[in-house]
């Protein structure tokens, strides 16, 4: 079922939407804004899922991430693509500032790391001759021309959106399916349990970190050459952590998909429908959706989809399995 | 087949969110202009007193238009925020819009006016003053304003008071931050002593600040460089530690009607820089127009975002008529028939420069007295005389 679903969704992300809405900026622009909101998803979820770490600081990660490539292209003539890598290991290198709050759990973990992220904000006002301060940077170089390819047109962007959302899919896919995946999976139930058994706990949580840290970093520098402008309120806004772990927990954060599913959902419903039915005021009725799906189904979109589609046999199967 | 099933209902999905979005084509004889703008976020305040200006906008020119051409609106709420400005550009471009006339923040107005430069369309907006803004080189950039026309204004108004010193109070934004700037050299050149204090966005209680002011600095005047909640802060701070000064003195978003009706006590003797008196008494004929279409629509009194988003939008439908009589309505038509224009309007002299900056603009100043904001500053402006020394507190 995984891996036809996984081939549908390719076809339509890679075939279907580009040939059909190629042409029209604004909804291949939308589709690519749901992706990005999708990559850092699948980044929360990686982390929230494997590590047990539940994050509410996403947004320093992508603030870092936007920023490095910003000025690396600007300031240093660095090419794009490699700038794109660099802002990931940008974001990288700032959580490892974080790593004294791996030692806490639950709420605590999580409100420390959103201490980082206003303190990474407050870096990039403060640091004006880097950072442009609170003006930010404007015309930041967009996406280039690479093999004859414009990635810089609105389709451009998408496909490497695209890219690097499943890039990040993929990478989950197989440290899921590591023997340090089974390990990280153990530690979401039992952190105690997996040190007994010999299990490096701290080791596997900062791997982790860094791992999402990279993902969401390489998704705010493209978002930085996309949007071609950065100021610290927008680089490091809440909304990029809160859209997020929305859109995973309604898609289904322990699901492999679900956090892409769910931001394509939310974001592409919210601005094409519940927009159009309702120009202010919209969010109400995308409020009311997600805490209906919340109460109706904890475990997301997706699991609901699978249900309904998949054969009875696998459902029992499904059930009783972990992420 | 499970598959297929699940694939047709994600199609299925998209279409129909696709098909919300289809688009009408604009006609020749009609000119459709697109505008975002915030109307709801934290700029909804402004964006909604700059959407009202661009509607009255529309109905001026159609009304002067009749029978020839007829003027469409088509607005996006951007939501405050940069990219969905950006998409909504995008969705206007898609709809066939001519033209842009709207925004507010340059953080909002910086990425969307780039998509409408990509989009080969013109783009009109009187809410951003950063000076980048205009420096991108864009053929399509206008502005009818200028931070450095509300820079005048209080470097005026200062010199006249004749102070010796004075202490500025100014967010770290990027417009606020130039606008110190701006106004701490022109006094420093003017023999004044000036100190700054700058401070975070989101500070939001500024005693410290105010005590400094108070004990180190002992200048006789604040000036204040921020937005409405910031204003209001630093004036609750100054209430109640009453600083030995002569003169509040704040930059944009205060002397309006509104922060008279709601902040009366807070406001009281407080200058700010506006384009006309509150109550407004429009007597020219130009004037007249304005208020006339704005009242058909809305029961409040205009304030300048109304007045800016009025004049941007009817200079730019202007520009339109003059560029589709000429035969070419493309961003270079729009964009030459728009730097042609040198005209008076109700927010001063309106003319622009190779960047698509107005260096005609000056602000007025007008300072709170008792409910109502009159002129004091420039001579041949006012409406009434300023209370000084005078502050809230004394």
């Amino acid at each position: 079922m995984n891996i036809k679903f996984s081939a549908a969704f390719a076809i339509v992300m890679y075939l279907v939407i580009p040939f059909t809405l190629g042409d029209n900026n604004y909804l291949i622009g939308l589709v690519a804004s749901a992706l990005i909101i999708a990559g850092i998803a699948v980044a929360w979820a990686l982390l929230g899922n494997l590590g047990g770490m539940v994050s509410f600081g996403h947004a320093a990660f992508f603030g870092v991430g936007a920023y490095t490539s910003a000025v690396l292209t600007m300031d240093h003539g660095v090419p794009v693509f490699v700038a794109l890598v660099m802002g990931g290991i940008g974001a990288s290198i700032s959580s490892i500032f974080m790593m004294p709050a791996l030692r806490l759990r639950g709420p605590y973990f999580a409100l420390a790391i959103l201490a980082y992220a206003e303190i990474f904000k407050i870096l990039a006002v403060e640091a004006t001759s880097i950072t442009g301060g609170a003006g930010g940077l404007l015309s930041i170089p967009t996406l280039p021309v690479f093999m004859g390819i414009d990635f810089g047109t609105k389709l451009g962007g998408y496909i490497v959106i695209l890219n690097i959302v499943c890039l990040t899919l993929i990478t989950y896919h197989f440290i899921r399916k590591s023997t340090y995946g089974l390990a990280l999976k153990a530690m979401h139930d039992s952190e105690m349990a997996t040190r007994i058994v010999g299990v490096p706990a701290t080791y596997l949580k900062i791997v982790m970190l860094l791992v999402s840290a990279f993902m969401t970093g390489s998704i705010g520098a493209f978002n930085a050459h996309y949007i071609n402008f950065l100021e610290p309120d927008y680089a490091f806004s809440g909304s990029w952590t809160i859209f997020p772990i929305v859109a995973a927990i309604f898609g289904g954060y322990r699901t492999l998909s679900g956090p892409v599913l769910g931001a394509l959902f939310i974001y592409l419903v919210d601005q094409l429908v519940f927009k159009s039915v309702m120009p202010q005021g919209h969010q109400l009725i995308l409020g009311a959706m997600l805490a209906g799906m919340i109460i109706l189904s904890p475990s997301g979109l997706l699991p609901i989809l699978t249900k309904f589609f998949a054969p009875k046999k696998n459902i029992k199967k499904a059930e009783g399995q972990h992420a | 087949m499970k598959v297929l099933k699940l694939s047709s209902v994600l199609a299925c999905a998209l279409g129909a969110a696709v098909s919300f979005a289809q688009v009408d084509t604009a006609h020749a004889e009609k000119f459709v202009i697109g505008e975002h703008t915030p109307l709801t976020g934290s700029l909804a305040r402004v964006g909604t007193g700059s959407h009202r200006g661009v509607v009255t906008g529309i109905k001026v020119l159609n009304d002067k238009y009749k029978g020839q051409h007829t003027f469409e609106l088509k607005t996006i709420d951007d939501e405050s925020n940069p990219a969905k400005a950006v998409s909504a550009v995008e969705k206007l471009a898609s709809q066939g819009v001519i033209a842009f006339s709207g925004g507010y923040a340059s953080g909002v107005i910086g990425p969307a006016s780039e998509a409408a430069n990509k989009a080969n369309l013109p783009y009109i907006t009187f809410g951003g003053v950063a000076t980048a803004l205009s420096q991108r080189g864009h053929e399509g950039f206008f502005r009818i304003n200028s931070a450095a026309g509300y820079g005048k204004a209080v470097v005026g108004l200062v010199s006249e008071m004749d102070l010796k010193s004075v202490s500025i109070a100014y967010s770290n934004k990027e417009a606020t931050h130039k606008m110190a700037e701006y106004i701490e050299k022109k006094l420093g050149e003017k023999g004044l002593k000036v100190s700054t204090h700058e401070y975070d966005a989101h500070v939001k209680d500024f005693k410290s600040i105010v005590n400094k002011i108070k004990l180190r600095d002992r200048s006789e005047a604040i000036i204040m460089v921020g937005y409405e909640s910031e204003y209001v802060g630093i004036l609750r701070a100054a209430n109640l530690l009453k600083p030995n000064v002569k003169a509040m003195i704040g930059v944009w978003s205060l002397a309006t009607g509104k922060m008279a009706k709601e902040f009366p006590d807070l406001m009281k003797n407080v200058y700010g820089t506006a384009m006309l008196p509150f109550p407004v008494s429009f007597d020219k004929p130009k004037q007249q127009t304005f208020y006339q279409a704005y009242k058909a629509n809305y029961e409040e009194e205009p304030s300048y975002l109304e007045q800016f988003g009025y004049v941007q939008t009817r200079l730019l439908g202007e520009a339109i008529v003059r560029a589709f009589d000429k035969g070419d309505t493309s961003l270079k038509g729009i964009a030459t028939e728009l730097r042609k224009t040198d005209e008076m309007t109700i927010s001063g002299r309106v003319r622009f420069d190779e960047k698509g900056d107005n260096p005609e603009f000056v602000q007025r100043v007008g300072q709170h007295q008792g409910g109502k904001i009159p002129l004091v500053w420039p001579a041949e402006e006012k409406t009434g005389e300023k209370v000084f020394p005078g502050t809230p507190w004394n």
